[in-house]
């Protein structure tokens, strides 16, 4: 064990008591006074259709009424890695809700009653509902006929003439020969459906443009400074750069993907231009939540494995076919990581992988927690199980003997680094008890069964995605740390806090990590991808080196003593020859030292500290996927659980879930946990609960928590035990690696292969409710 | 979500000013909990002219009990059942019903009396009303009427009550000899849900049964045809299975987003076996 001080201790939340009292202030929170204006949005009632006409004048007329604002005013597109998506609906509406104008009024229910009276006369088309029907579609009513003038980033492979805004090609070694080598191929096809992010806070957005030309937003985002970047480019046009563009961000109330780039704020921050001096609030409604943000992303997948009879994987063939909705301009790149990644953590010589981004009039697709191996993950997990029941092997056995290891080669060519996946596995069925019989419930009704699952993930960001880090010493020696990474829950601020603390021998409770304002907190990418620690966070350890190297100059120079002998603890530098020897950061932190002649040497540390990765790259060939280094590292583990089943209600109860997962280091073993905990409902939830529907005419039928249902205290399992497994990762602060994310990425095949195990049903497609689990017995 | 409907609010100083409130030409609504109304005058669902405040009339808000009766105020909210020693004592189930009732928060507000009112198909409280014979106490201004609880279901969303009326309580005869009962609601997870089926079960001496189902029909209703078929005999397992035979006949759901009739025909079957165990278990 090293002996860390603050590392690896699970230090109290930095925001813990500003979230216990109330006194942590979200968007909506924030008091504008009495010149804020409110905004609603008219909404496209039609999947697919061509505006012909919009009359604004009853609107305009109605009393409280400041402005109405159509589609006219902003002619522009905009997006994260592709430019797709809309201020305002041009020509064509492309889901059911989209934004075609806003009114701006002085009350909110002016503005809602204003927005109603706005007349829009339309055209139907017929809307592409389906993934089948997209790719049909070849004519001048697709989804996006001007896509080939779109821009994007050089790593999106869109068709020419077609709903296919990004196919993914991965082609290694020879599947035609890797299933010839094998004993056994077996194919099938699994279908996940979309899922909403389900956010307790609702996105919400703040624009005002001061006199002087300045627009400010305050926004609900994970992406503070990309949004800023997304503003300044949408709306060049009208003269605004950087410089007079500025996001502050205060606390979050989840994320989970839903707040990342860029949704409903561009209306907020086009609406502000037009009422100079006036702020403007944008809330979003629940149903808003649901249907005009991102969705996580449907697919449908075709798997054919080929193995021997030994158990060794030869072969994986795998169509992803994704439902991205009317806009991809995120989307798309949920598409590309999982096209990459759909091997699952398993070594296999022979791959073949089409993941293609397929547009559709569905609500825009985008990034959720997972962000593409959740989905493919239920299909892959459940096949994997079905092949080892065919070779009668163990099915823990079958995914230990083909688990990646160090050295493996990567799907696109890369060699896989160190990693705990095996002794993930091993401790995953060791607490399982998975070779012990299970309980036999003493309700005969009742069913019990066991599934198992391996999962990892790598964040997908552009290779070049970095992280900033200020951080400045105060009189009393307390740390003030500005970064722009959002804390969502994760508890992103204390392990900043804690990192900072290692290296300055500063306890995390004299350290304040707050919300970032663009204009005064150093640059961040996003707060996704399961990246922020391990990025931001090796940007922290870099400016906090940077300040007690400052330290360690000022005391070698001033005082003359060795640096080699001179360390931080408690405030104070010490030496490691001179027990005695304490100088308290309070005697110098700020005022610097005095020299016997009354001058100063020193003066106020202030440490900087960026991480950008320099081993990535994006480049590869288009046809096969090889030559790049697109990901920075995967985080892997294994998960398994024990469930019970009513036979005749279908009613699934969990005594116990078990998931381990190799973080590299856990920062803060209480935060790692309470991940995994969550991860893990969220995770059961998209399989037994969480269930959208559409309409035949692409309306969401239940946006709504009446009709879609996620858990609450009463569904959660009855145990749930984390594992924390610790393989450094090299170029990770204190080793760690991301690990947010993933803890909800073996849950579906977890159920489906547990349900597989206790009643030999196979369910294929999610979620797996106890109507349809009744519905396939009865068949 | 903002309201965006206009609307004038009184609040009524007694039933009488009340009736008298109601009896003015317009959309008028009486509200107590306004757990469902608010949602609908926020969706526009609902757009009255004048909400008529209840809260304040002191002779609704009880929960009284006589030797022969026990009598359900329009003010009595869900959380008042289950901290009604009263109900505890001589309903149990009543107070099982309650507390599958949406959550803690919505429960403190929901009467009894604006769930009846709703006549919502999937209404919790209706099921274990019907098997307990309840009487709906009507007011208006012009005078007071009684409706058998078996009358006041006319369709899905329309009750007995007519234009004028308020419903001021709901009775209980007290049970004349030793009962058991359950209510057995279907839901689609542990946490709040609108039943998609739902079943009461009430096992008296001398084999006799009163049973009403919830949520799949139009309205929900006393299932007479089982009572008939179990009356008066011995329960066997035979006897269940015929009665669980003739389930499907009985019951008409429909297939919605929360669940597919073919799943609610089958809890029915699976719920009603279940709430006979107990009930006959309970009656012990």
């Amino acid at each position: 064990m090293s002996n860390y001080k603050y590392i690896g201790k699970s230090a109290v939340r930095v925001d813990g008591k500003a979230k216990i009292t109330g006194a942590a202030q979200f968007v909506d929170d924030l008091d504008f006074g009495p010149d804020l204006l409110y905004a609603a949005v008219v909404e496209s009632p039609h999947a697919y259709a061509i505006i012909q006409k919009i009359n604004t004048k009853k609107a305009k007329e109605l009393p409280g009424v400041v402005k109405v604002v159509t589609g006219k005013e902003f002619p522009y597109r905009f997006g994260l890695y592709m430019h797709d998506r809309y201020i305002f609906a041009q020509d064509r509406v492309r889901f059911v809700g989209e934004q075609v104008a806003a009114v701006i009024a002085n009350d909110p229910a002016t503005a809602l009653k204003a927005a109603r009276l706005v007349e829009v006369k339309y055209k139907k088309l017929k809307p592409l509902l389906n993934v089948g029907d997209a790719l049909q579609q070849q004519g001048v009513d697709r989804v996006h006929p001007d896509l080939a003038n779109y821009f994007h980033v050089p790593w999106f492979y869109p068709k020419k003439d077609s709903n296919i805004a990004h196919f993914r090609k991965i082609r290694r070694g020879d599947v035609g020969e890797g299933f010839g080598d094998a004993d056994l191929v077996y194919e099938d096809n699994y279908v996940v459906p979309r899922y909403a992010h389900c956010a307790i806070e609702n996105h919400a957005a703040v624009g005002k443009l001061d006199h002087d030309g300045r627009l400010t937003l305050w926004t609900a985002s994970q992406s503070p400074h990309t949004q800023r970047h997304l503003f300044a480019e949408a709306l060049a046009p009208l003269g605004f750069t950087h410089q007079n563009v500025r996001v502050i961000t205060p606390f979050v109330g989840g994320g989970f993907g839903g707040k990342a780039g860029v949704t409903m704020e561009i209306v907020a921050a086009a609406l502000a231009t037009t009422v100079p001096g006036r702020p403007v609030k944008l809330l979003w409604s629940r149903e808003q939540e649901f249907y005009n943000t991102y969705q996580r992303q449907g697919v449908e997948a075709s798997i054919k494995v080929g193995v021997k009879n030994d158990g060794t994987i030869t072969t994986l063939e795998q169509t992803l076919l994704w439902d991205a909705g009317a806009y991809v301009e995120y989307g798309a790149n949920v598409v590309n990581a999982a096209g990459l990644s759909a091997t699952g953590p398993y070594r296999i010589p022979n791959v073949k992988i089409d993941s293609v981004c397929v547009y559709t009039n569905l609500p825009p697709g985008g990034p959720y927690r997972g962000f593409g191996y959740s989905e493919f993950i239920f299909g892959l997990e459940s096949h994997f199980n079905q092949i080892a029941k065919q070779l009668g092997m163990d099915q823990v056995e079958f995914r230990r003997k083909n688990a990646i290891r160090a050295g493996d080669q990567l799907a696109y060519g890369a060699p896989m680094h160190a990693n705990g996946l095996l002794e993930a596995i091993d401790r995953v069925k060791q607490e399982i008890a998975w070779d012990t019989p299970k309980e036999i419930p003493s309700d005969s009704s009742k069913v019990r069964g066991r599934g198992f699952s391996l999962f990892w993930k790598a964040p997908a960001m552009p290779p070049n995605a970095s992280s900033t880090a200020f951080l400045k010493f105060n009189e009393d020696a307390s740390i003030n740390i500005m970064v722009s990474g959002m804390e969502i829950g994760q508890g992103y601020l204390t392990v900043m806090a804690q990192i900072a603390a290692e290296v300055l021998g500063v306890p995390p409770e004299k350290i304040r990590v707050e919300s970032p304002d663009t204009d005064r907190n150093p640059y961040e990418w996003q707060t996704v991808a399961s990246h922020i620690t391990w990025s931001c966070g090796n940007a922290v350890k870099r400016a906090a080196e940077d300040a007690r190297d400052q330290i360690v100059d000022l005391i070698e120079n001033v005082l003359e003593m060795p640096r080699d002998d001179i360390y931080l603890e408690n405030c104070q530098v010490r030496s490691k020859i001179e027990p005695d020897f304490a100088l308290d950061f309070t005697e110098f932190i700020i005022n610097g030292l005095m020299l016997p002649d009354g001058s100063w040497r020193g003066g106020p540390i202030v440490g900087r500290g960026m991480f950008m990765p320099e081993f990535t790259s994006a480049l590869s060939d288009p046809e096969t996927g090889q030559g790049g280094k697109p990901n920075v590292h995967y985080t892997v583990g294994a998960s398994a659980i024990e469930i019970e089943i009513d036979r005749d209600t279908g009613k699934i109860t969990i005594p116990k879930v078990v998931l381990a997962i190799d973080c590299g280091q856990a920062l803060n073993p209480d935060l790692v946990k309470g991940q995994i905990t969550g991860g893990m409902l969220q995770g059961l939830a998209t399989v037994l609960y969480e269930d959208m529907r559409f309409d035949d005419q692409g309306r969401l039928l239940n946006p709504n928590f009446t009709d879609y249902k996620i858990p609450t205290s009463l569904d959660t399992p009855d145990q749930i035990v984390p594992i924390i497994v610790e393989v450094p990762q090299g170029d990770g602060p204190f080793g760690a690696r991301g690990m947010g994310e993933h803890t909800m990425i073996p849950a579906a095949p977890l159920i489906a292969n547990a349900l597989y195990d206790a009643l030999g049903v196979r369910v294929k497609s999610m979620p797996i409710t106890a109507e349809k689990i009744v519905a396939e017995l009865i068949n | 979500m903002t309201i965006t409907h206009q609307f004038d609010y009184i609040k009524a100083k007694s039933v009488a000013h009340a009736c008298k409130l109601l009896s003015k030409k317009g959309d008028h609504r009486l509200l107590s909990g306004g757990t469902d109304l608010i949602g609908h005058i926020k969706e526009n669902l609902a757009t009255p002219d004048s909400l008529i405040d209840l809260k304040g009339i002191d002779a609704l808000k009880h929960l009284s009990v006589t030797p022969s009766t026990i009598k359900i105020g329009a003010l009595c909210t869900f959380s008042d059942l289950l901290n009604s020693k009263e109900m505890a004592k001589y309903f149990p189930a009543v107070q099982e019903m309650a507390q599958t009732v949406a959550s803690v928060a919505v429960r403190n507000r929901a009467t009894v009396v604006g769930n009846i009112c709703s006549a919502v198909p999937s209404l919790d409280s209706a099921p274990l009303l019907l098997t307990y014979d309840a009487v709906v106490c009507v007011v208006s201004s012009k005078g007071v009427r009684k409706v058998p609880i078996n009358q006041w279901f006319i369709s899905s969303r329309q009750s007995a009550i007519r234009k004028g009326e308020l419903v001021c309580a709901i009775e209980i005869k007290m049970p004349a000899q030793k009962h058991g009962a359950t209510f057995v609601k279907l839901g689609r997870y542990r946490g709040e849900d609108l039943a998609q089926a739902s079943v009461a079960v009430v096992a008296l001496p001398r084999d006799r049964y009163r049973i009403a189902f919830g949520a799949v029909a139009p309205t929900p209703f006393r299932a007479d045809q089982l009572e008939k078929l179990l009356n008066g005999k011995q329960l066997t397992d035979n006897l269940v299975g015929q009665a669980v035979t003739l389930i499907p006949s009985l019951v008409s759901p429909i297939t919605d987003i929360r669940a597919t009739k073919e799943y609610r025909t089958h809890m029915c079957q699976v719920m009603f076996e279940r709430a006979v165990e107990t009930a006959v278990a309970r009656l012990r």
